[in-house]
């Protein structure tokens, strides 16, 4: 139901000389579109402070400036790859310092992980680390082998990692060589070993027995 | 967090850190606190970039991780340290008025490297010192050292928390993310340490002196098998301690314009007084009675007893209000209202924009509706003594500003319109968050004019520098004068002028950079001493 405008006549709900305009004054016109990007100022605006301690913090503001480019906190964006490599190129890298930060204040995950080497994850994992059940046949053995790989992965070798830093943590070294070397040890990178799906690994939580039942007893009736 | 803010802390991580911590680090003041993989993959960048950009902003205390159950590790940025990088050349300059340049060397050094352990910044400053000082003279360590325990004593550097230390790995395996703690009393001790040595001058004569190639130099650094002493422990800027000075500071400025040079002096002895027993977000100082005041003048203020307690009576009858007297015992115990104060100083900064902006009868009829908090439209007329057309115009300028908002009390349950009282009134809580807003984006704008500028003359800049580089080394290596003048012709006229204009533009958009941000801390310092209140 639309309202009735007062019997077909416009009429204010409010006193209209309040807001300064008289009945029947042509209203000003109704702006339809954006402010102006730059609007004109009637006043402009008063002169910046000068003196020496101003100057003193504007050299200061503009070292600062070329300095944290020159800092290894700079994280530059990889180039793309020109077409044609310039020889100026090769003599205009500024030299940067290396950071390597203290690995044990910050959270493990952060820690860069080398690309594992084909033949050391494959013996680690035919190994009996104490978890799986005794294996009998060679079959067995490479389905254990099959099985680890694709599920219980994950968890296992963070198990692995665990220890391996449990003991780096331990003996705190302040040498950042020996720590690299550490770093490089831990052949697992988790990215290739992660399944193609969203659900982030550590989230999975594997019950004690998976991974554990052992297919020897394949006895028992599937459906 | 507001568009402004995040655009602004945009703008700072990228000319400090690069696009790709600017990018992480934007989205988690966006986002709030994310796990890795959500990043990483709501980013679209790589799993390193990821690591290595948390890693940075977590070593510049601008991300702080936390352990949730299941063992995930989340991230969240804090958005207001961010913005505190445009205060650092600030800070760098008061440690240099409090402790002259060994002080000013150690705090630029823990800014630029968010934490450090104290041995390192000894070194390193201790180095930089001996670069500009005379051939053959070095710095000590124990100097830098005397002036970092300064520092730390005065709580300008604090330390950082700390790892806590796992007694027995029996009890599993360790946690994902350490925990890091801080005791209180622990956070100004400094570790009792000899650090013996002298600073190092980086000569191309001492290494050839030393027999070793450049090349084998940075390995042998790392090959450094000494257990640092105070590995683990690492010291930080403490940003609220430079706050309450830069607050106390601008108090005491006050005052002086106000009133006259002594009694700034004597309000700057009860806030050096106030220093360590106010807590940072107290509404007012602990009382000073007269007699304290007296006894802690600086030597050689030879005023009488009689004169200061005229002085402090005067102070404290202000209608300003700074100074307030609490109690009579002691020759009167006198306090110093700080938030009072800010108060003050953000409605002086409100009038004096509205001044600026709008014209001097605006500001005359925004000063009146601050002192009566409540006026009608006709009201307003006639005690600002302004014609009705002209104050209604101005009226509607700036509450179409927001410096000014309109309080509608209703006649008539039904609200209507005309049977409504509107009372125009300021309320400088929400005038001074509209001011802070706009703060925030003009320095967004200047900081992105002065980029634009620079790209545009980036062909100019790189000649020049090149041009530099080429007489320094022709100077080096000994060149005439006539060489030196053809290479410097290289640069046209014109084109020295082009640079002398963009050095200047530059300079100027820099130099109101800095200003604008005096005005934010001013505002921030208000609003958040209100929070507090409440």
């Amino acid at each position: 139901m639309a309202g009735n405008k007062g019997r077909g006549r416009a009429a204010y709900t409010f006193n209209i000389e309040a807001v300064g305009f008289s009945r029947g004054e042509k209203l000003p016109d109704v702006v339809l579109k954006p402010p102006p990007l730059f609007p004109d100022t009637d006043y402009k605006p008063v002169p910046l402070k000068t003196g020496e301690s101003e100057d003193y913090v504007l050299a200061l503001k503009q070292e600062l400036r070329e300095t944290v480019k020159r800092m290894p906190y700079f994280v530059e964006t990889p180039e793309e790859k020109q077409d044609i490599e310039r020889y100026s190129k090769r003599y205009m890298k500024v030299y940067k310092e290396e950071w390597i930060p203290d690995w044990r204040r910050l959270p493990r995950e952060l820690m860069p992980r080398k690309k594992c080497r084909k033949a050391g994850p494959r013996s680690k994992k035919a190994t009996d680390t104490g978890k799986g059940p005794s294996l009998t046949n060679p079959a067995d053995v490479l389905k254990k082998i099959e099985e680890l790989e694709k599920k219980g992965d994950g968890e296992k070798s963070d198990e692995e990692n665990e220890e391996k830093e449990g003991s780096k943590e331990k003996s705190k070294e302040g040498d950042d060589d020996e720590e690299d070397d550490a770093a490089e040890q831990e052949e697992y990178d988790e990215e290739e070993q992660e399944e193609e799906n969203d659900y982030i690994n550590s989230y999975f939580e594997d019950g004690d027995d998976f991974g554990a039942d052992s297919d020897d007893n394949m006895d028992e009736a599937t459906y | 967090m507001t568009q402004a803010e995040i655009k602004l802390c945009s703008l700072l991580l990228q000319e400090h850190f690069g696009e790709i911590v600017e990018k992480i680090g934007v989205h988690l003041i966006r986002t709030g606190g994310q796990p890795l993989r959500v990043i990483a993959h709501d980013t679209g960048t790589s799993l390193d970039q990821v690591k290595k950009a948390l890693c940075v902003l977590i070593q510049h205390n601008l991300v702080i991780h936390q352990v949730h159950k299941r063992g995930v590790v989340e991230y969240e940025a804090q958005c207001s340290r961010v913005l505190r990088m445009l205060r650092y050349p600030r800070y760098i300059y008061t440690a240099k008025t409090l402790y002259s340049d060994t002080g000013e060397l150690i705090v630029e050094e823990l800014l630029l490297n968010g934490k450090m352990t104290m041995s390192a910044v000894v070194k390193k400053v201790a180095d930089r010192l001996t670069e500009t000082m005379e051939d053959g003279k070095t710095m000590d360590y124990a100097e830098v050292s005397n002036t970092f325990v300064r520092l730390v004593d005065t709580h300008f550097v604090q330390r950082c928390p700390l790892v806590p230390a796992t007694e027995n790995s029996d009890t599993g395996p360790p946690p994902p993310a350490p925990t890091l703690v801080i005791n209180e009393k622990d956070m100004y001790l400094v570790p009792k340490l000899s650090l013996i040595g002298k600073g190092k001058r980086r000569r191309s004569s001492d290494e050839d002196a030393t027999g070793e190639p450049k090349a084998k130099r940075p390995k042998q650094t790392t090959d450094n098998k000494e257990p640092i002493p105070d590995d683990g422990i690492y010291w930080q800027a403490n940003l609220d301690r430079f706050h309450q000075h830069f607050r106390d500071q601008a108090i005491v400025s006050a005052v002086a314009n106000r009133m006259d040079q002594t009694s700034s002096e004597i309000v700057r002895t009860m806030l050096r007084m106030s220093e360590v027993t106010t807590p940072s977000g107290a509404p007012f100082t602990q009382p000073l009675s007269s007699n304290e005041i007296f006894r802690s003048l600086p030597v050689g203020y030879n005023i009488s007893k009689q004169v200061l307690d005229q002085y402090l009576t005067l102070l404290a009858d202000d209608p300003l209000e700074f100074v307030g007297k609490s109690g009579d015992s002691g020759g009167g115990m006198y306090v110093i209202n700080l938030h009072k104060a800010l108060g003050s100083l953000a409605t002086a900064t409100l009038e004096s924009v509205v001044q600026e902006r709008f014209g001097s009868r605006c500001a005359r009829i925004f000063r009146l509706v601050l002192q009566k908090k409540h006026l009608e439209q006709k009201q307003v007329e006639d005690f600002a003594m302004i014609p009705a057309k002209e104050a209604k115009d101005m009226l509607y300028k700036m509450l179409s500003e927001n410096f000014i908002s309109l309080q509608e009390i209703p006649k008539t349950p039904d609200h209507a319109p005309s049977r409504t009282f509107y009372l125009y009134t300021v309320s400088i809580l929400s005038a001074a968050r509209m001011l802070l807003h706009r703060c925030y984006k003009s320095v967004a704008n200047l900081i992105e004019r002065r980029q634009f500028e620079t790209k545009e003359n980036k062909r100019l800049l790189e000649k020049s520098q090149r041009v530099e580089a080429i007489i320094a080394s022709m100077q080096a290596t000994g060149a005439e004068e006539a060489q030196l003048q053809e290479i410097e012709e290289m640069i046209t006229a014109p084109e020295r002028q082009q640079l002398e204009t963009l050095k200047r533009n530059v300079n100027k958009l820099d130099a109101c950079e800095i200003q604008v941000d005096e005005t934010i801390f001013l505002l921030e310092s208000y609003i958040e001493s209100t929070m507090k209140r409440q």
